[in-house]
C-alpha cells in the first residue's frame, strides 16, 4: 500500500487502468477477433462457424464485386483528396491574405466539418433532386443545361456528385490544417522572394508550397484515411448504384456482412482495407515525417 | 489597382464564394422546412414561400417515432460523454502527470487505436453485442461509440494537461493535496478548455453517428434520430419539407456546442484527432 502511495508511476497506471480495460474490450479485442474471423466462414442457415483457412481471401480475389469496390474506392479517394486539397489550399491562402473578418470566415468554413453525415446526405439528396432540386433549377436558369440532369442516376455522374458532397464535408479540415501551416511561414520569406522579382505564382510555387509540404502531407493523409472510411453518403444517396458505380469498399463490406450475412468474408475484406490504410500511413510517415519537416 | 490590394480583393472574393458554398445547403434546408407542401414540389423553384409555415415542424414533432429517436439519441450522447470524460480524465492525468516510465508508448497506443477503420468493427461488434444480449439496445450503442470517443478524448485532455506547470502541482503536493483533490481542484479548472472540447466532441460524435446505429439497432426501441432519417427517406412518398424540418432539429444540438467551442477547435487541441 505504501509502495503504491509513494510510487507515482504505479499510481499513474492505476488511474489509467479503467480506460485501458474499456479500450481493450471495445477496441483491441474486437479488432483481434475480426482478424481471427477472417479465417472462418459463417453459415447463416445452420448458425455455425467453420475454419476455412485463407479461403475468404481467395474468394475475395475471385469476386468481381470486390475488385469493382477497390477500383471505385481508388477513384473515390483520389477524387476526394484532389478536390479537398485544391479547395482547401485556395481557402487557406485566402485566409492567410485577408486581415479583416478572418475569424468570421474561418468559423464559417468549419461548419461542414461538424455537420453530421446523415444531414449532409439528406440535404444533398434534396439539392441534387432531378425534378425538384435547386441545382438543376439554377443551372437551367443560367442556360447551362437544357433539361434536368439526373445527378445520381448515371454511373460517372453519381460518383462525381458524391465526391462533391463528401468534399463539402471534409475540405474544412484541409483548409484549417494548411492555414495553420501557412501561419508558421515567416512573412519575410515571401517578401524577399517578391523583392527578388518573383511573381505571385512563382512565390507560391517555389517558396510557399515547399515550406508548406509537411502540412500538405498531413492534410493528404487525413483526407485519404477519411475517404477510405467514408461510405455513409453512398449508402444513403445511391445505395452503391447505379450498377455498383458508387459501391466503395466500406459499402461492399457492409453489404457482404449484413445483406448476405457472409461475416467471414466481410471480416477478410475489412482486414484488406486495414492493411491498405496502414500501408498508406506508413508510406506517409516515411516520405513526409511532419516532425522532421518542421525541424529541417 | 496595386498588387497587394488586388490580392486582398481576390482573397475576400474566394472566401465569400466559399461562405456561399458552405452555407447554401443549410440555408436551403431551412427555407424548404418552412415551405407549404405545394411550394416544396414546384419546379421552377420557389425561392421564398409566399406564406412561410411551421407545419412541417408541427408534423415531425407530432410523430412519436421521431420524438422517441431524439430521446434515444440524447440518452446515448449524454451517456457516452459522461463515460468518456469519467474514464479519460483520470487516465490522462495518470499518464501525463504521474507515470513517468512507459506512459508515452501507452499514450501513443491509445492514439493509434483510432487508426482502425470502422469496418473492422462491423462484424465483431455485431457478434459481441448479440452474444451479451445488447443488440438493439442503447447500452450496446454506447459501448460501440466508446471505441471511437475514448482515444480522442484522452488525447485531447492529455494535450491540454501538458501545458500545466509542474510547480503548481508540486506546491499543492507539499500542502498535502492527494491525487483526487489534485484533479478536482487544480487540473480540471486549468485544463477546462480541453476537457470541455473533449466532452463536446464525444457528444457531437455520438449524437450524429450513423453506421453503428444502423447496424446494431433494428427496432424503434433503440433507434437514434439519424437512423430514423434513413427510414423516412425510404418511404414511398418522401416529404422533403418534413425531412428538412427534421434535419434542422437534428442540427441544433450540434450547432450550439460547436458555436461555443469553435475557437478551441482552431487552437490546435484537436491536433491528434483523425476521426471526422
Amino acid at each position: 500500500m505504501r509502495a503504491l502511495a509513494n510510487n507515482p508511476t504505479l499510481r499513474g497506471y492505476l488511474f489509467a487502468a479503467p480506460l485501458m480495460v474499456v479500450l481493450a474490450a471495445a477496441v483491441v479485442l474486437p479488432a483481434l477477433y475480426n482478424a481471427v474471423l477472417a479465417f472462418w466462414r459463417y453459415d447463416a442457415m445452420r448458425d455455425n462457424w467453420r475454419f476455412v483457412g485463407a479461403a475468404n481471401f481467395t474468394a475475395l480475389v475471385d469476386a468481381p464485386a470486390f475488385w469493382n469496390a477497390l477500383s471505385v474506392t481508388g477513384i473515390w479517394v483520389v477524387g476526394n483528396v484532389a478536390l479537398q486539397l485544391a479547395l482547401g489550399l485556395a481557402v487557406a491562402l485566402a485566409l492567410n491574405t485577408v486581415t479583416s473578418f478572418r475569424a468570421l470566415y474561418s468559423a464559417v468554413v468549419m461548419v461542414p466539418w461538424v455537420s453530421s453525415f446523415v444531414i449532409v446526405a439528406v440535404v444533398f439528396l434534396w439539392l441534387y433532386h432531378p425534378d425538384l432540386g435547386v441545382l438543376n433549377d439554377v443551372l437551367t436558369r443560367l442556360g447551362l443545361i437544357d433539361q434536368p440532369v439526373a445527378w445520381l442516376a448515371s454511373p460517372g455522374l453519381a460518383q462525381f456528385s458524391l465526391i462533391l458532397a463528401n468534399t463539402w464535408k471534409f475540405f474544412p479540415l484541409v483548409a484549417i490544417t494548411l492555414f495553420t501551416g501557412l501561419q508558421a511561414i515567416p512573412r519575410e520569406l515571401s517578401e524577399a522572394a517578391t523583392i527578388d522579382g518573383a511573381g505571385r505564382w512563382q512565390t507560391l510555387r517555389y517558396v510557399i508550397v515547399p515550406m508548406l509540404a509537411p502540412s500538405i502531407a498531413t492534410a493528404v493523409l487525413l483526407s485519404t484515411i477519411w475517404a477510405f472510411n467514408a461510405f455513409t453518403l453512398s449508402i444513403i444517396m445511391t445505395g452503391g448504384g447505379p450498377l455498383r458505380a458508387t459501391e466503395v469498399i466500406g459499402l461492399y463490406i457492409y453489404k457482404v456482412a449484413f445483406d448476405s450475412f457472409d461475416f467471414g468474408l466481410a471480416a477478410a475484406a475489412s482486414m484488406v482495407l486495414f492493411v491498405l490504410i496502414l500501408a498508406v500511413t506508413l508510406v506517409y510517415l516515411r516520405v513526409a515525417d511532419p516532425a522532421r519537416g518542421r525541424r529541417g | 489597382m496595386s498588387g497587394p490590394r488586388l490580392a486582398h480583393l481576390m482573397a475576400h472574393l474566394t472566401l465569400v464564394a466559399t461562405t456561399v458554398f458552405v452555407l447554401f445547403p443549410y440555408a436551403w434546408m431551412v427555407v424548404t422546412s418552412i415551405k407549404p407542401v405545394a411550394d416544396v414540389v414546384s419546379f421552377p423553384i420557389i425561392w421564398w414561400p409566399a406564406r412561410p409555415t411551421l407545419d412541417n415542424y408541427a408534423a415531425i414533432l407530432a410523430d412519436p417515432r421521431f420524438l422517441r429517436s431524439l430521446f434515444n439519441s440524447a440518452v446515448v450522447a449524454i451517456a457516452v460523454t459522461g463515460l468518456s470524460l469519467a474514464l479519460s480524465i483520470p487516465a490522462a492525468y495518470g499518464l501525463t502527470r504521474l507515470a513517468r516510465r512507459g506512459s508515452r508508448p501507452m499514450l501513443i497506443g491509445i492514439l493509434a487505436s483510432q487508426f482502425f477503420p470502422p469496418m473492422v468493427f462491423f462484424v465483431p461488434f455485431y457478434i459481441i453485442l448479440q452474444t451479451v444480449g445488447l443488440l438493439n439496445t442503447l447500452s450496446g450503442l454506447v459501448f460501440a461509440y466508446l471505441s471511437v470517443t475514448l482515444p480522442i478524448c484522452t488525447w485531447m485532455i492529455a494535450t491540454s494537461l501538458r501545458d500545466i506547470p509542474v510547480e503548481i502541482e508540486e506546491a499543492a503536493r507539499i500542502d498535502g493535496c492527494g491525487d483526487i483533490a489534485m484533479i478536482r481542484r487544480i487540473i480540471l479548472p486549468i485544463a477546462a478548455p480541453g476537457v470541455v472540447t473533449a466532452g463536446i466532441f464525444a457528444f457531437v460524435l455520438s449524437w450524429q453517428e450513423y453506421i453503428f446505429a444502423l447496424l446494431y439497432t433494428t427496432s424503434e426501441r433503440a433507434q437514434t434520430a439519424p437512423v430514423l432519417m434513413f427510414y423516412l427517406l425510404g418511404q414511398h412518398q418522401i416529404d422533403y419539407g418534413r425531412l428538412m424540418a427534421a434535419a434542422v432539429l437534428l442540427s441544433i444540438p450540434i450547432a450550439v456546442p460547436f458555436a461555443l467551442i469553435q475557437r478551441l477547435y482552431r487552437s490546435g487541441l484537436t491536433d491528434g484527432g483523425i476521426k471526422g
